[in-house]
């Protein structure tokens, strides 16, 4: 279906191959043979793995660091109305801004790229896990009182089972921005592996080779959506009890 | 009879909200015997809930003192001494339906052996034995109310105390559920503290009825009935009982300003 209308703009708005090439020059790309002798679907294979990889190690970070402020937030109103505002300017600090910094700070490891994924990730974490672990129904929480609960049974048998649906919501929007992230945390000059670089080379390169950039794009891509479809299966099998888990 | 389990004497409570001030209750005396199944009924907002979430320290009174087995309404909470059932079933929907009746026992730290059997036993009870592995919202409205039920009864209370719990049910439902509740009672030989809005529920459950006026919350009039308990369904036919169930009516229309007679004392009726 998008092969159909990618191929029909093309025809319709006769679009050289350098704005919109077909979709089976991007397809042969992967077949060519790179500077280094190997095949440019192994050369995209290895560094997908790299960007992947570094992307899970920022979604765990982020995630759990996430998780730690949220709890915190939903614990003491006072640790909330003294960091909050400090989460939230961080995330409108643009990325691009950030991510030379952190480079520059921490090496161009791949250490680096997962603090910025983490950076990434952590903010949905954050506001979606508080608003969960506090949307509480009142009378769920009248029932552990008159059941004498103690406030870590309250926490671990009612809070925190009843904010993971809030949770696995922020887990897959934060699934696709560590992918960004890790790939963003590439880009500066200094990085030798990952995504980033090789999109960053293929754009030298666009004018003369336009479907090497339309391939990484297109791997790049399908990361995210791996990682996000991940985050949904973990969800469907923790969430099963759930109505309204997602079907996709 | 023996000592009170449960005394009330002279409790108010006021609510103070941005609003101003509401009062919930004002001078609320009462005693419940053991094995008394005591029915508070009244028009809505007359402090019915706020009367039950006194008892079982949900909230503190504002004035008076409440005693529940001879201690704070506080100590008795924490003792555990009794199962409560609100109007709404209040399952956890990540829990099955045996993992809800688990909750209090687990809470309670009880052995895995105790953890495992009374649930069992108690979901047989309420006639779900076959539901045990069902989420909440595979059941109809009815099946889990008694699901809340057969929770409240999983420390085997000596206290059960109830918020309309089927309130939101149909009237053949409610019949049912109030047939099989008079079983679970005379199984548990539990004290009852009972919140409805219906007449015939109230009459047909109760040894004593406590009718309330509303604006502030206050007891108006207390109506016994005597006729033994467990009572079979045939009871509400008889011409006995629509009796009682028009005396209580009448109480009501008083306590609105709809009666015709005020000064009438509360009696004790034999149906
Ligand atoms: N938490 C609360 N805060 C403020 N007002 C309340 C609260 N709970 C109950 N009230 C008020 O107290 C009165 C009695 O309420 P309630 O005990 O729920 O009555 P009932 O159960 O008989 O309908 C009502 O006017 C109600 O609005
Ligand atoms: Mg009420």
């Amino acid at each position: 279906m998008i092969a159909l209308i990618w191929e029909a703009a093309k025809a319709l708005f006769a679009l050289p191959s350098y704005q919109l090439p077909h979709l089976h020059e991007i397809a042969l790309d992967f077949l060519r043979e790179g500077a280094g002798g190997e095949r440019w679907w192994w050369i995209m294979t290895q560094n997908a793995s790299y960007t992947a990889l570094e992307s899970l190690i920022g979604f765990a970070l982020g995630g759990v660091t996430g998780l730690v402020l949220a709890i915190g937030f939903a614990h003491s109103r006072w640790l909330e109305r003294g960091l909050l505002p400090y989460v939230v300017a961080s995330q409108t600090v643009p990325i691009l801004a950030i991510a030379p910094m952190v480079v520059v700070w921490l090496g161009t490891s791949w250490f680096s790229k997962a603090v910025i994924a983490a950076y990434l990730t952590f903010f949905p974490v954050t506001v979606n896990m508080s608003r969960g672990l506090r949307a509480v129904d009142p009378d769920a929480l009248a029932l552990m009182r008159a059941l004498a609960a103690s406030s870590r049974q309250v926490f671990f048998k009612l809070r925190f089972p009843a904010a993971l649906p809030y949770l696995f919501t922020a887990l897959r929007l934060a699934a696709t921005a560590s992918v960004i992230g890790a790939i963003v945390g590439e880009l500066p000059v200094g990085s030798r592996f990952g995504m980033g670089v090789v999109i960053i080379n293929a754009a030298q390169y666009y004018n003369w080779r336009p479907a090497n950039l339309w391939a990484a794009i297109l791997v790049s891509a399908v990361i995210g959506i791996v990682f996000y479809h991940a985050v949904a299966a973990v969800e469907r099998r923790v969430v099963a009890w759930s109505r309204t888990a997602p079907a996709i | 009879m023996g000592a009170p389990i449960i005394e009330l004497e002279g409790v108010g409570k006021t609510f103070e909200s941005r609003a101003g001030a509401t009062e919930a209750l004002r001078a609320v005396s009462l005693d419940v015997e053991a094995g008394e199944f005591v029915s508070i009924i009244g028009p809505s907002g007359c402090g019915k809930s706020s009367l039950l979430r006194v008892v079982s320290d949900l909230v503190e009174p504002s004035a008076g003192t409440v005693r529940v087995k001879g201690k704070s309404a506080r100590q008795a909470r924490l003792d555990r001494d009794y199962g409560i059932v609100f109007q709404t079933p209040v399952l956890y929907e990540w829990r099955t339906v045996l993992e809800n009746v688990q909750l209090p026992l687990e809470l309670a730290g009880r052995p895995r052996a105790e953890r495992e059997q009374r649930p069992r036993a108690l979901l047989r009870l309420v006639g779900l034995q076959e539901f045990a592995g069902h989420y909440p919202w595979q059941l109809s409205g009815g099946m889990q109310q008694r699901v809340s039920i057969a929770r409240a009864l999983a420390l085997n209370p000596s206290i059960l105390l109830m918020d309309e719990p089927f309130g939101a049910l149909d009237e053949m439902t409610r019949e049912r559920l109030n047939q099989e509740l008079l079983q679970v009672c005379a199984e548990t030989a539990a004290t009852v503290l009972f919140v409805t809005h219906s007449i015939a529920e109230a009459v047909f459950l109760s040894s004593r009825i406590v009718v309330m006026s509303p604006r502030p919350g206050r007891i108006d009039r207390i109506v016994t009935v005597d006729r033994p308990r467990p009572r079979a369904e045939k009871t509400r036919a008889l011409a006995r009982f629509f009796e009682v169930v028009t005396e209580v009516r009448q109480s009501l229309r008083e306590d609105t300003g709809l009666g015709d007679d005020r000064t009438r004392p509360g009696g004790s009726i034999t149906p």
